[in-house]
């Protein structure tokens, strides 16, 4: 539900700030074709009316080590034409542990780097190089998280990307 | 008699296996994974997503908003005993256990130590010296004459994220004390901060002004050692080797663990029938025909030499040692196990 409220928020920002941007243009060379937004929360236990447990997401404004939190990159194409190429890109932070199979974005090819970002590719394609002995990537490799959105998104869409971490 | 040689507990919480993302209230458990106490208690983690696209051939670019989570102290601790079993005589006076405390948590905190020897599952009830906890300040392993005296309230231990003390119990034999009878005793630890059930929040009560939650431990922990009466005095010593796969000493799966236990008896008596049975520590696996007496090779199956890796119950490393005198010398027995 709280999700669902959060949302409904959001698009109504969204439809908000396209009025603002609509007048900023007049002025300067549009720079806000698309909209995007990150939310960083965790989940949380709550015992309902009915006494069932249930599994909110609340926002994760402190953790602990161990916590998994759960980080969501939303974009609105607020211009007249589509966009092309839409690639998001996050960083993992060096005390967050990328949590496997976690990654989220429908429409999108996701994919990670292990060298800070510099190259990016399929979990499976990926390696790391330790005191000269090669292995496999793992998740705690990963410094950064790529959606590569597979087709275009028209004017006045929207999509989202999602992943989790752990916190070390 | 048997000498059960206690496993490092430290290797007992290795890495568990990566865990499938399941998107249920599991996810909220704390994780086991680590051994390190973890990020820093007060730091600041920010995000900020950076979108790039093409309009009408254009490519183009923008952040998102940065997004903030602050990192919470989470108490925590563990007690491990670190003596094996003591041998003593009924009547000996301020016997020593001694106990690590290490603050497993992501943050600086006091600890209130507590001894308790009023145990069930023993023969006798050690007698706690008066004072009964000391700091092994010299880390010689026993009392010895520069070591403080603890007083609740007054000397607490503050420990840094990750760092530990080792403490020492004493306890007086009673007389009474049969020759073959056991004796307990506990060291508990309590993070003065506060404890509780797991999840509980200490406002403001974390390094750096953060809020203090209580973690898995529920900021509490505690050991038990025990006393034997015996007329022999054996001394056993376990100790560890770790090699990782990568040429390095990480207790990392795939990492072998070597183990050695020497045993010596160190006065006139004759400890009979004496035997090594060494549990394999939990998440680890045996290495197959690793175990060796004093450099020999013995085998796994239960046959006529003296040791075998016994899979009934619990997988254990058995050696016989038979009956052992000074002059028997010490006895080492190795075996190898790898992290799961």
């Amino acid at each position: 539900m709280k999700t669902i409220q959060r949302l409904a928020i959001f698009s109504a920002l969204a439809l908000f700030t396209t009025g603002a941007v609509a007048q900023e243009t007049a002025q300067e060379v549009p720079t806000g074709h698309l909209l995007v937004k990150t939310i960083v929360q965790k989940e949380e236990v709550v015992i309902d009316d009915n006494g069932d447990q249930k599994v909110q997401l609340v926002d994760a404004r402190v953790v602990v080590p161990g916590d998994e939190v759960i980080y969501t990159v939303t974009f609105q194409n607020i211009s007249d034409a589509a966009a092309d190429n839409v690639v998001i890109t996050n960083p993992i932070a060096a005390d967050l542990v990328y949590v496997d199979g976690s990654a989220f974005g429908p429409g999108s090819n996701i994919v990670f780097s292990v060298d800070g970002g510099q190259t990016f590719a399929a979990t499976n394609e990926l390696s790391v190089t330790e005191n000269g002995t090669t292995r496999p990537a793992e998740p705690r490799d990963f410094t950064h998280i790529r959606w590569q959105m597979q087709n275009e998104i028209p004017a006045g869409t929207q999509g989202v990307a999602r992943f989790r971490a752990r916190l070390q | 008699m048997i000498l059960r040689a206690r496993p490092q507990s430290v290797f007992q919480r290795v890495r568990n296996s990566p865990i499938a993302f399941i998107l249920t209230a599991l996810a909220l458990l704390p994780s086991q994974a680590s051994i390190a106490a973890g990020t820093a208690a007060g730091t600041v983690i920010d995000n900020t997503a950076q979108l790039t696209y093409d309009i009408g051939g254009t490519p183009l670019s923008l952040n998102s908003n940065t997004v903030s989570v602050t990192v919470d102290e989470r108490i925590d601790v563990v007690v491990t005993l670190q003596s094996p079993q003591v041998l003593v005589a009924g009547g000996d006076s301020n016997r020593s256990l001694l106990f690590r405390v290490t603050n497993t948590g992501n943050g600086s905190e006091d600890f209130l130590l507590a001894i308790d020897s009023n145990l069930t599952g023993d023969d006798f009830d050690p007698v706690p010296a008066v004072p009964a906890i000391y700091f092994d300040t010299d880390s010689s392993g026993d009392l010895s004459a520069g070591d403080v005296a603890y007083n609740p309230g007054v000397n607490d231990p503050q420990l840094a994220a990750d760092a530990f003390i080792d403490i020492l119990l004493l306890n007086d034999i009673p007389l009474s004390a049969a020759n073959g009878e056991t004796g307990l005793s506990q060291l508990t630890a309590t993070s003065t901060t506060g404890s509780g059930n797991p999840g509980d929040v200490f406002a403001n009560q974390g390094d750096g002004g953060s809020d203090a939650v209580v973690g898995t431990s529920g900021g509490q922990a505690a050991d038990v050692g025990e006393y034997l009466v015996s007329d022999v005095a054996v001394s056993i010593v376990k100790s560890v080797l770790v090699a990782d796969p990568f040429g390095g000493t990480q207790p990392v799966p795939g990492a072998t663990l070597t183990y050695t236990i020497t045993v010596e008896v160190t006065n006139s008596g004759t400890a009979s029938g004496s035997a090594v049975n060494d549990p394999v520590p939990a998440n680890t696996t045996y290495v197959p025909a690793s175990i060796r007496l004093n450099g020999s090779t013995l085998t796994d199956s239960p046959d006529a030499d003296a040791g075998e890796f016994d899979t009934v119950g619990v997988p254990s490393i058995v050696v016989r040692l038979g009956d052992l005198t000074q002059l028997s010398g010490p006895q080492t027995v190795t075996f190898q196990v790898t992290i799961d």
